[in-house]
């Protein structure tokens, strides 16, 4: 035969995939032929049992299965991003932090005087013209108007002013003048208005330079808050115009603040110390940086075993203004984190020795899509400034920062620089101060968005302190601990080291048990397929299998029935409309084959057992036809009188 | 009797021949199987069967997959952990106090003596310029010998490349005469130094100190142009030391030999004087107080009714009698509160300042050792009853002239011992001999750490350490019986090795108490209350009027449990065998329906198979032998397989008419439908039926 490729192709898929239908020609042969067929446990029973009654117990029954394991399975996939959290213990040779150390003090007094010397007469001034403060000079009150006559340059920058009552109006300190006030105030020391003694209120004003009527308000309840509010406002600005390679020199050398140094029963040196530039505390030491590569660890606890440090905390050279009080500052860090010691750094007092025991943690939480938190910080839409690692911490600054910036035209002293952007003064950027206090308003009461983009860090390390304070030197050790610390110093003997000068400091761990918590998954897929399992078992006794049962009977083969229902009601719709045409002859005799002879049953596919004995029968057979027994009773019967005895059997053996 | 007829049922079947093939055995399988799968594929047609066939092999695969999965997380002995949180009637902790200082300085000034002159006398040249002190020579002869033991030596650093060592008595050692060699010897010193210096950067940086051996190995290479250099060198004196005050010249530095006189030395550097006063003067007194007897330096330290001066516990009042009293080598007489040891320990159920411990102690900062510690104050602990307080790991310092309140959280971690993880419940396997025994205290990890360097100590050095408990036949360590001691504890102490064996060998408990405190600090006595309260603890301690305490010794201490007094995390198997196999049920339930009968009905079949196996065997051996003819009987009744065929393959008739003789017998009557097979099947079932039964 010559047949056409493309038909011989056709052909070849008919003959090897020969489209059948399904093996009951109506729905309900259908359901009936499943409920004896299927492998689930209930649908058996419906089709089985006798009486109405116990049919619909039946079909009740499965039904609430089928719902139970519905909502079992519900429950499982819901609480698949569940955690379980494991606490470890492990003790080994733990790597040692990097320790952070900064004197409270950022610069020395003394050498900060070219830059420092116009401002500190200007607040001397003024506390001697306020609240007649002079320093061992006859307490005598300045008249205001002396003073005005050499004028002022950071008064007129920022004024303090003193408020009486909330008449809306207040007094210029330096002027003298009275003021209405305008614009929003804002307490910056405490929420809670000093209703009582009004007197007290002192405060400045801050104004938006392009639009003078746009003002902020700073309220503090007492003179020092003000005072050093207001210088630290000044201090940031020359600060902001000082290079950095200026103000490490400015700043204490390593030789400076390190007296001693013992680590771990051996002697140690500035070597080991890296600078750290911060720019309220001036330089920094970070012990075991980690810079050089290599990290130091620690194999035994115990305070000999850990970092000893004397500090030379200069007293003598502090600034009255900035600070006030004495000490060193301590952080213990990560080496990839960046230290935000004034946030979180510890204070050390001098004149005793201050002993720090460290507990390690480490603690490690899954993230998405068990908990929102960032591994790396590279999916947050923030850059991060600092050249660490990301913490939630340099997040929210970085993102104040850009926001300064943005905002601003110019970024904050205490953070780090954006690229292409500087820090602020006023002498290039006016408005700043009053711009910075707008944002930080809005900083803090979450309108900035920055707490909504900045996440947590899923891995952190944390090192728990215990800090306790012991008399150093103690009074009969004194005499030749400050003599030979001041050799060490390489001072002459005749100028001894005063012991309010020094700080003793000891980092150790307590032990070296590392605590790792750490959450894992409670679910894994296999063990949801498990549960899943055991639920469908339980209920039904159901697998995959009696899924893929179901989709096989009650989607493809109910729905290739209802189909062929459909064609063959328009089929017969066609031919009624024919025959209306040709005549009412043979309508008696289609109801009858209905079923049966539908040309979509017959293929050339063999019938199963089951289609067989559906088939229909000859038709051109004229002999009278023998019904089919009834095997099924046979079978049963069979069943009973040939196994019975054979039990007995069985059982009399 | 029964097994004479079994055997006969045996013979009959062999006899009698297979009654199945494989295929029948098979088909009847998954036709009567209980696991989803394999009844699909016989019952479908044949292309659903092919879909069935591969379906159900996916599914065993995936059920096999995850079984492994299942079993390997299980074999993982994973943990789960509970928090909780809150207060309940807990223990109160065991607190130990003890003075930083560990003996009264009035009490072995008599031992120390020397030292301390020797150190003053050092002291002095090293810090004072005028060479040939006045003080010196108006002043007994020193006792050099105690010297010589463990020198302090200044090392000379204003020519980098070769520092010149210098020994502070080096005038008198040669005017004594003890020393012909004595250039020689520096000089040997300064390779040494040499040597060691320039190692020690990179050592202390790298924390990766090498054993002494290699240092001094390294140092005693000779070279011959640093001799000369040395032996010029040795004349200058130390008094330059303070010319240069920008940039420190002079290091101190503690000489460690292996013996006497011996070539074999490694120098400690310090970059502090006072660093290395400090530790030379540990290791000298060390040596001298390991001679004295216990009873005698237990008398020498703070005796507890001069220590404690009021202690009140709750609403109840308690006293130095309620203390007992342990001897520590750092810290001298320690006294710890509630160990629980012979009585039992103290309940605590209400939080507050006001239900924990108060406690006055003086320490008496006038009768401290100058040389030997120079912090002062009360060194604290809290710790579990029954355990040996480690107060230079975990102890806290409470400041004199002060008052200071700790509040306890108990921090518990309960864990499961092994496989879950590497932990000891009570130390009994660990091969650590733990000599802190003795003192019947538990074992914790400290003990064991200390225990294993003590033993390491006195199997490489041959004494023990001051600091630790001996084992029995062993003495301390001392500068006269062994020399070397100093130079071997000192590279003992930095080796990495030892240290890392004793990491690898302990265990750590597997509940672990950590009592976390939230200190803070005030000043007390106030100074309007400070009159009346030193006349009154004066009063109560000595008896008299006088005034005999001060601020530099007074402690005000107050311990107690916070509003949340304990945390606990506990663990639980994640996984346990109840676990497993639900979960493995629940993976064979899901993919295939199966339980363990399924498994069984497999292992039946494969039972049957390795049967059916036999028997073709041996009736293949029998047909070989006798080469019988098989009788046909034209009446066969017809294999299971062929009747599976009749119900699978649809054909419903044979091709071959032979295989059904009685389709021949029957009249060829039309109409008749085909004979169900069904009933005929449970036939031969039950003929074989007894059979199988009989197996």
């Amino acid at each position: 035969g010559a047949m056409a490729p493309g038909k011989k192709i056709t052909a070849r898929i008919k003959r090897t995939l020969p489209v059948k239908g399904p093996q009951a020609p109506t729905l309900s042969e259908l359901m009936r032929w499943y409920c004896l067929n299927t492998n689930t446990h209930g649908c058996r029973r419906i089709v089985v049992s006798r009486g109405r009654l116990r049919r619909f117990i039946w079909i009740l029954l499965t039904l609430s299965a089928v719902g139970l394991i519905l909502w079992q399975c519900a429950e499982l996939l819901m609480n698949y991003y569940s955690a379980s959290v494991s606490v470890t213990v492990q003790f080994q040779k733990l790597p040692f932090p990097a320790v952070t150390i900064c004197n409270i003090n950022p610069y020395k007094y003394s050498s900060m005087t070219d830059y420092l010397s116009e401002l500190d007469k200007e607040t001397k001034k003024a506390l001697e013209t306020f609240y007649g403060f002079s320093e061992g000079k006859s307490k005598v009150r300045r008249s205001v108007d002396e003073w005005n006559s050499t004028g002022s340059d950071f008064f007129k920058q920022i004024p303090l002013l003193k408020f009486e009552d909330f008449s809306k109006t207040a007094t210029d300190l330096r002027s003298g003048q009275k003021r209405k006030i305008e614009g929003s105030v804002f307490h910056k020391d405490s929420s809670i208005v000093n209703s009582g003694d009004s007197n007290d209120i002192i405060g400045f004003q801050l104004c938006d330079a392009n639009n003078s009527s746009e003002c902020a308000l700073y309220t503090f309840s007492s003179g020092v808050n003000a005072i050093q509010e207001w210088y630290k406002l000044h201090y940031m600005n020359i600060m902001a115009q000082i290079p950095l390679e200026t103000k490490e020199k400015l700043s204490y050398s390593a030789d400076d603040l390190l007296l001693t140094c013992f680590f771990d029963g051996l002697s140690c040196d500035k070597r080991h110390f890296t600078l750290f530039h911060h720019p309220l505390h001036g330089n920094c030491y970070t012990f075991n940086s980690g810079e050089n590569g290599t990290i130091l660890s620690t194999s035994t606890g115990g305070s000999e075993y850990g970092l000893q440090v004397v500090l030379y905390i200069d007293e003598a050279d502090y600034n009255p203004f900035l600070v006030t009080s004495t000490g060193a500052k301590i952080i213990v860090h990560d080496q990839n984190e960046y230290p935000f010691i004034e946030d979180i750094g510890t204070e050390i007092e001098t004149a005793a020795a201050t002993s720090i025991g460290m507990h390690f943690t480490r603690s490690r939480k899954l993230s998405k899509p068990y908990s929102d938190c960032t591994e790396t910080g590279a999916d947050i839409p923030v850059e991060n400034l600092y050249n660490k690692s990301y913490s939630l911490q340099i997040c929210l600054h970085s993102c104040f920062q850009k926001a300064m910036v943005d905002s601003c035209g110019c970024a904050q002293y205490a953070q780090p620089l954006p690229a292409g952007a500087e820090y602020c003064n006023y002498k290039k950027n006016p408005n700043w101060m009053y711009c910075y206090y707008r944002l930080h308003e809005k900083f803090v009461k979450e309108q900035l968005g920055c707490q909504q983009i900045c996440k947590d860090a899923c891995s952190f390390k944390e090192w728990a302190l215990t800090t306790s304070i012991a008399q150093w030197p103690s009074t009969v050790s004194e005499d030749w601990m400050l003599r030979v610390l001041s050799w060490d110093k390489g001072q002459k003997i005749n100028k001894k080291l005063n012991k309010t000068d020094l700080a003793n400091l000891m980092v150790f761990y307590k032990d070296l048990n590392e605590r790792f918590i750490s959450e894992n998954p409670a679910n894994t897929l296999v063990i949801l397929l498990s549960n899943f399992g055991g639920q469908l078992g339980l209920w039904m006794s159901c697998s995959v299998v009696c899924v893929i049962e179901i989709i096989e009977v009650f989607f493809i083969d109910s729905l290739f029935i209802v189909m062929r229902r459909q064609w063959q009601k328009a089929k017969k719709w066609w031919n009624d409309q024919k025959r209306d045409r040709s005549g009412k002859t043979q309508q008696g005799r289609d109801l009858e084959r209905q079923g049966h002879d539908n040309p979509v049953c017959i293929d050339e596919d063999l019938p199963t057992f089951n289609t067989a004995l559906r088939l229909p029968l000859p038709q051109d057979n004229p002999l009278p036809r023998t019904p089919p027994p009834n095997y099924s009773t046979l079978r049963l019967e069979t069943a009973f009188t040939e196994q019975l005895p054979d039990t007995l059997e069985v059982g009399q053996h | 009797m029964n097994l004479k007829k079994y055997f006969i049922r045996a013979l009959h079947r062999l006899q009698k021949g297979p009654g199945y093939t494989y295929k029948e055995l098979l088909v009847w399988y998954c036709d009567n199987t209980n696991t989803h799968g394999p009844k699909r594929i016989i019952k479908e047609g044949p292309k659903k069967k092919l879909i069935w066939f591969f379906l159900t092999l996916l599914f065993a695969s995936l059920v096999f997959w995850q079984w492994g999965i299942l079993i390997n997380t299980y074999l993982s002995y994973n943990v789960t952990s509970s928090l909780s949180i809150g207060f309940k009637t807990m223990k109160f902790p065991a607190v130990t106090v003890c003075n930083a200082n560990p003996f009264k300085y009035s009490e072995v000034k008599h031992l120390l003596k020397e030292l301390d002159r020797l150190i003053e006398v050092a002291l002095e040249r090293i810090l004072q310029p005028t060479p040939g002190n006045s003080s010196e020579n108006a002043s007994p002869p020193l006792d050099l010998e105690l010297w010589h033991q463990i020198p302090l030596v200044l090392i000379d650093e204003h020519d980098k490349d070769n520092p010149v060592i210098v020994d502070i008595f080096e005038s008198n050692q040669t005017a004594l005469g003890n020393q012909t060699a004595a250039g020689n010897q520096t000089a040997a010193d300064n390779q040494t130094a040499a040597g060691n210096q320039t190692a020690a950067g990179n050592q202390t940086a790298a924390d990766n100190q090498t054993s002494a051996g290699n240092q001094t190995a390294a140092g005693n290479q000779t070279a011959a142009d640093n001799q000369t250099a040395a032996g010029n060198q040795t004349a200058a004196p130390p008094a330059q030391a303070n010319t240069t005050s920008e940039e420190k010249k002079y290091k101190l530095a503690v000489k460690l030999c292996s013996h006497q006189g011996s070539d074999n030395c490694t120098y400690r550097n310090f970059t502090s004087a006072a660093q290395a006063v400090t530790e030379w003067y540990i290791l000298q007194s060390t040596s001298i107080l390991s001679k004295v007897p216990l009873q005698e330096r237990i008398r020498m330290g703070y005796q507890a009714e001069d220590m404690i001066l009021a202690c009140l516990y709750g609403a109840e009042p308690c006293n130095y009698k309620n203390f007992t009293q342990i001897y520590h080598p750092d810290h001298g007489n320690c006294y710890i509160f509630n160990w629980g040891m012979d009585e039992e320990a103290l309940n605590s159920s209400n939080p507050g300042a006001e239900f924990g411990l108060k406690l006055i102690l003086d320490i008496s900062q006038q009768d401290y050792i100058p040389y030997l510690s120079s912090a002062a104050g009360a060194r604290l602990m809290l710790h579990q009853q029954k355990s040996f307080p480690f107060l230079k790991d975990q102890g806290i310092y409470a400041m004199a002239g002060t008052e200071t309140s700790i509040g306890v959280l108990v921090d518990e971690l309960e864990r499961m011992g092994y496989p879950y993880s590497d932990c000891t419940m009570n130390g009994s396997d660990v091969p650590v001999k733990n000599l802190y025994s003795q003192y019947n205290t538990s074992y914790s990890i400290q003990a064991c750490l200390r225990s294993c360097f003590q033993n390491h100590m006195i199997e490489i050095c041959g004494c023990g350490h001051y600091m630790f408990p001996l084992p029995e036949r062993v003495n301390y360590c001392n500068n006269e019986d062994y020399p070397g001691w100093a130079y071997c504890y000192s590279s003992l102490r930095s080796s990495i090795r030892h240290r890392q064996i004793c990491i690898d060998s302990c265990k750590e408990t597997c509940n672990d108490t950590q009592y976390k405190m939230t200190i803070s600090m005030a000043d007390w006595p106030s100074e309007a209350s400070e009159d009346w309260i030193f006349h009154i603890l004066s009063y109560e301690r000595d008896m008299s009027t006088n005034v005999t305490l001060d601020r530099n010794g007074i402690i005000k201490l107050n311990i107690y449990f916070q509003e949340y007094n304990y945390r606990t995390i506990s663990e639980s198997a994640a996984t346990t065998i109840v676990w497993l196999l639900s979960s493995l049920g629940g993976q064979f339930g899901f993919w295939m329906g199966g339980s363990v009968l399924c498994l069984i009905e497999f292992g039946e079949i494969i039972i049957d198979a390795l049967w059916i196996t036999i028997i073709n065997m041996i009736s293949w051996c029998k047909g070989l032998k006798q080469k019988r003819v098989q009788a046909r009987y034209p009446d066969a009744p017809p294999t299971v397989s062929e009747l599976v065929e009749a119900h699978t393959n649809l054909g419903f008739q044979h091709e071959d008419t032979d295989a059904l003789p009685r389709d021949e017998v029957l009249p060829p009557e039309p109409g008749t439908p085909p004979p169900n097979y069904d009933s005929l099947r449970v036939q031969p079932l039950d003929i074989l039926g007894p059979d199988s039964d009989a197996e």
